[in-house]
């Protein structure tokens, strides 16, 4: 608790002529719930996009526990630990639920490069696949294919294939848009729990203001590429800048 | 030595223009539909084929055969993408590519059913036969056309995309189709209006390649559907410039090829477009229109 | 799963092609050695396409690196036929890798037109290298020795009878390596390439990697196909390395069922029974196969396969991509 797990130091990224991320200096502390707001264009998914491996970086360093990460391709920043949900269902739309989350727990268990073993009987993987699928609910659902499922189900799908990796700093990008209540309230129960368990280190992007004080230590608002609060969620809602600029502009709930 | 290689540019650049016909049609469909139409060489055939009937049984008039020709394969065009491709638009690639594939087969089979598996030979024209003499050789007026003629089309092109309506709804509805259907542009018959379009521009190139080669078989699609492929691909996929400068690029190399270094010639395509895309992968003016 | 069916179905196929084997005139044996050898090509072949979704068009240069690299060894070496089998495998695994290396960095089109670049350079190698390769008339006065094993056992595969059971050996071998590896880690993985290459990678998977991989192992049976056909024709051709021959699998993979383990070999009989047939009627079986694919494309998109699937009353895969 509290060691430095992610240090930015002046990320800059720019499309064009629009500068999505200016200088940016930040740095995450293990089991710290941390959560990322601003009004839409702020660079958000950008800096997740940019710390994940998404985008390349233009200018600016990335360390995650003491390692450059800069320029590593996405999938050894997951390796490392580093991973993250998106904000649009990206899943494996033909495959079963149970299929989606076993790829990324068996390859993480450094499985899925064996080419005569069947998936069947990997029982490791399988057990722990069911417990992640138990974690988001959808225990009843495995063998659905991931397309014919509700939205809500997907978006629960959406971030079980994060969790599945079981990464030590996990950034979810509006986990609970499109959820209904229930579903909303049990994923955050649930992110509640894990980050207490203090082996994932998770970080929300929100649009939802009651998510975002009520679960969040720690909350940053990012306006244009820049970071116009930082501090615990008292802090950040007596911030009278940031109060300026969402007075501004209109807080869209997703 | 100098008339040598003033020749043999020449010529490169007479075969470079058909490619170009022919490239241009292609990057057109799939720069604007996202389609990669394996057909494309078979409607290049099928041009030079309805010029070559009109031709003999319609009296020799060149420009009649120019003109009625690509208007025959453009009926055909219309038919595969209205009843068929369209259907496919929103498939995964392996499918489309296939799909054209089939009707290469078709196509093919039936030039050998309709006008004999052999070879037929055009009658001799009068128009544009005859050569010049430059640099003190003879060189045919009809390549000069030729060479004349492909900037003329780079041009037209480049005037409908850029200057008109319909240009301008096209470079709309190729970025987002969905976008472009909302604000009320009727995509399919849009996407229609340009496969036709891509389609004439190959059947032209075939109708043209009828003097300029003498003999038409049913092979004639393939042997020519590679080089515009690549030149497509080198050219960058949907840029209509990049295919040009690459058509000529390639048509002169393959000429210095064929006048000096004949083993190589078949070669020389290829590894000049596994080189291009390992260095760019886009294409060397991949991403523009 | 139609697990008892399943087996049934294995154990008579198998039965059948054994009991062809025995009983079946030459024609028929020569009709189905050929079938299995396209299946063999298409089963491999189909790892890259359905399984993994990359439309190669080059694969027939690894068909002629095997029946090139079995032709070499067995005139230059020795005609010993497994040790000249492995050698074509062996070329045909290292042109891949090289191959490979370069394609797979790309995706979609890109992979596509570089695969089919990399195929026709093969094929233009092969053909004008005429004091090497005998050019268009290919590599010929490839003999079937005897197999023997140190001395031991002496196995004849001089007639097309003796030679079917070397095939069939290796194409059930085959079938068996194939369906162990779709239903393996890596199989899932692949298939989770297909669908979502980005999310591959944010599930720990080196997307490159994995395809170079698949790759190479779809290149070692297109090899293994080759060499088999060499020693069955007793010649190597050009032709083998032209994209008109690397079309045949996807033709027969789609035709069976793209995404199915079973569509590629259905498809190769399916194939090969529908040219033999039309041809009986018409020169113009190319159209004919043109008017299929074109019903099988617009209609039936999961192959025969597909169509029984559906017959049987199972849920079909919804194929909209």
């Amino acid at each position: 608790m509290g060691e430095v797990i992610l240090e930015i130091k002046k990320l800059s990224n720019f499309f064009g002529q629009v500068c999505t991320a200016t200088n940016l200096d930040l740095k995450i502390e293990s089991g710290v719930l941390t959560s990322i707001i601003g009004p839409n264009g702020a660079g958000k998914s950008t800096l997740i996009n940019l710390i994940t491996g998404n985008l390349p970086v233009q200018s600016g360093t990335i360390y995650f526990k003491n390692r450059d990460i800069t320029h590593l391709p996405i999938h050894k920043r997951v390796r490392l630990g580093v991973c993250r949900s998106f904000q649009i269902v990206n899943i494996f739309p033909e495959l079963t639920v149970f299929e989606n989350i076993m790829i990324p727990i068996l390859t993480m268990a450094g499985r899925s490069r064996r080419f005569f073993t069947k998936t069947t009987q990997e029982q490791e993987s399988r057990s722990r696949a069911a417990e992640v699928l138990e974690k988001v609910g959808l225990s009843n659902r495995k063998d659905t294919v991931a397309n014919a499922l509700s939205h809500g189900d997907q978006r629960l799908l959406e971030v079980g294939v994060a969790l599945a990796v079981n990464p030590s700093l996990l950034f979810l990008d509006e986990p609970t848009a499109g959820m209904n209540p229930v579903e909303r309230v049990r994923l955050l129960e649930n992110i509640r729990q894990l980050s207490r368990d203090g082996r994932t280190t998770f970080v929300l992007v929100e649009h939802d203001m009651d998510i975002v004080f009520s679960l969040s230590d720690r909350v940053i608002v990012l306006h244009r590429g820049i970071i116009l609060g930082d501090g615990n969620p008292e802090e950040i809602r007596r911030n009278k800048q940031v109060r300026e600029v969402y007075l501004g502009d209109s807080v869209g709930t997703a | 030595m100098l008339q040598s290689i003033v020749h043999v540019i020449l010529t490169g650049l007479s075969t470079g223009m058909f490619i170009w016909l022919v490239a241009s049609g292609l990057t057109l469909i799939f720069g604007v539909l996202g389609v990669l139409n394996f057909a494309h060489g078979s409607f290049y055939m099928l041009g030079a084929y309805f010029c070559f009937t009109v031709l003999k049984y319609l009296g020799a008039n060149f420009w009649l055969g120019i003109l009625l020709g690509p208007l025959c394969v453009c009926a055909v065009g219309f038919f595969v993408e209205r009843f068929f491709l369209r259907n496919v638009y929103h498939i995964a690639l392996p499918y489309q590519l296939l799909l054209t594939f089939a009707f290469v087969l078709i196509f093919d089979d039936m030039v050998k059913m309709v006008w004999g598996a052999g070879s037929v030979s055009p009658p001799g024209l009068a128009t544009l036969s005859g050569s010049i003499e430059i640099l003190g050789r003879k060189f045919p007026v009809y390549n000069l056309f030729i060479i004349a003629v492909g900037p003329l089309v780079a041009l037209g092109l480049w005037g409908m995309i850029e200057k008109t309506w319909w240009g301008r709804i096209i470079r709309a509805a190729s970025s987002d189709r969905e976008m472009a259907a909302a604000i009320g542009v009727r995509v399919p018959a849009l996407f229609t209006s340009v496969f036709l379009l891509g389609t004439w521009l190959g059947a032209v190139g075939g109708g043209l390649a009828v003097p300029y080669v003498g003999i038409l078989t049913s092979g004639m699609g393939e042997a020519i559907i590679i080089d515009a492929f690549i030149v497509a691909v080198i050219g960058g996929l949907g840029s209509l410039k990049g295919a040009f400068v690459v058509a000529l690029i390639i048509g002169v190399l393959s000429a210095f090829g064929a006048r000096f270094f004949p083993v190589f010639d078949m070669f020389l395509t290829f590894i000049l477009m596994a080189v291009v895309l390992l260095w760019k992968p886009q294409g060397l003016f991949g991403g523009s229109k | 799963m139609k697990k008892p069916w399943g087996t049934l179905l294995i154990i008579l196929t198998i039965c059948s092609l054994i009991g062809l084997g025995i009983f079946s005139g030459r024609f028929l044996i020569y009709l189905t050695i050929r079938v299995m050898l396209l299946g063999i090509f298409a089963l491999g072949y189909n790892l890259l396409l359905g399984r993994t979704g990359l439309l190669s068009f080059g694969h027939g240069a690894f068909y002629a690196a095997g029946a090139y690299g079995l032709g070499f060894f067995s005139l230059q070496v020795t005609g010993h036929p497994l040790l000249a089998i492995i050698v074509g495998v062996l070329a045909a695994v290292i042109l891949a890798l090289i191959i490979g290396f370069f394609c797979v960095r790309h995706t979609e089109i890109y992979f596509s037109m570089l695969t089919l670049a990399f195929g026709m350079m093969v094929f233009s190698l092969i053909w004008n290298l005429r004091g090497l390769t005998g050019g268009d008339d290919g590599l010929v006065g490839i003999m079937r020795e005897t197999l023997s094993f140190f001395g031991l056992f002496k196995i004849p595969i001089k007639t097309d009878r003796q030679f079917y059971f070397l095939v069939l050996a290796f194409f059930l071998l085959s079938t068996w390596v194939v369906h162990r590896l779709q239903n393996s880690p890596f199989g899932l993985a692949l298939a989770g390439i297909r669908e979502n290459p980005n999310r591959s990678e944010f599930a720990g998977v080196d997307v490159k990697n994995y395809r170079l991989t698949v790759f190479v192992i779809s290149g070692a049976f297109a090899g293994l196909a080759g060499a088999l056909e060499t020693l069955l024709e007793s010649n190597a051709r050009p032709f083998m390395a032209h994209w008109g021959h690397s079309a045949e699998p996807i033709l027969v993979s789609l035709l069976g069922g793209l995404l199915s383990f079973t569509g590629p070999l259905v498809g190769s009989v399916f194939f090969i029974a529908m040219r033999e047939i039309i041809q009986r009627f018409t020169e113009n079986w190319m159209l004919w196969f043109g008017l299929v694919l074109l019903v099988v494309i617009m209609g039936f998109r999961g192959g025969v396969v597909g169509v029984i699937e559906g017959l049987a009353g199972k849920s079909q895969k919804n194929l909209k991509e």
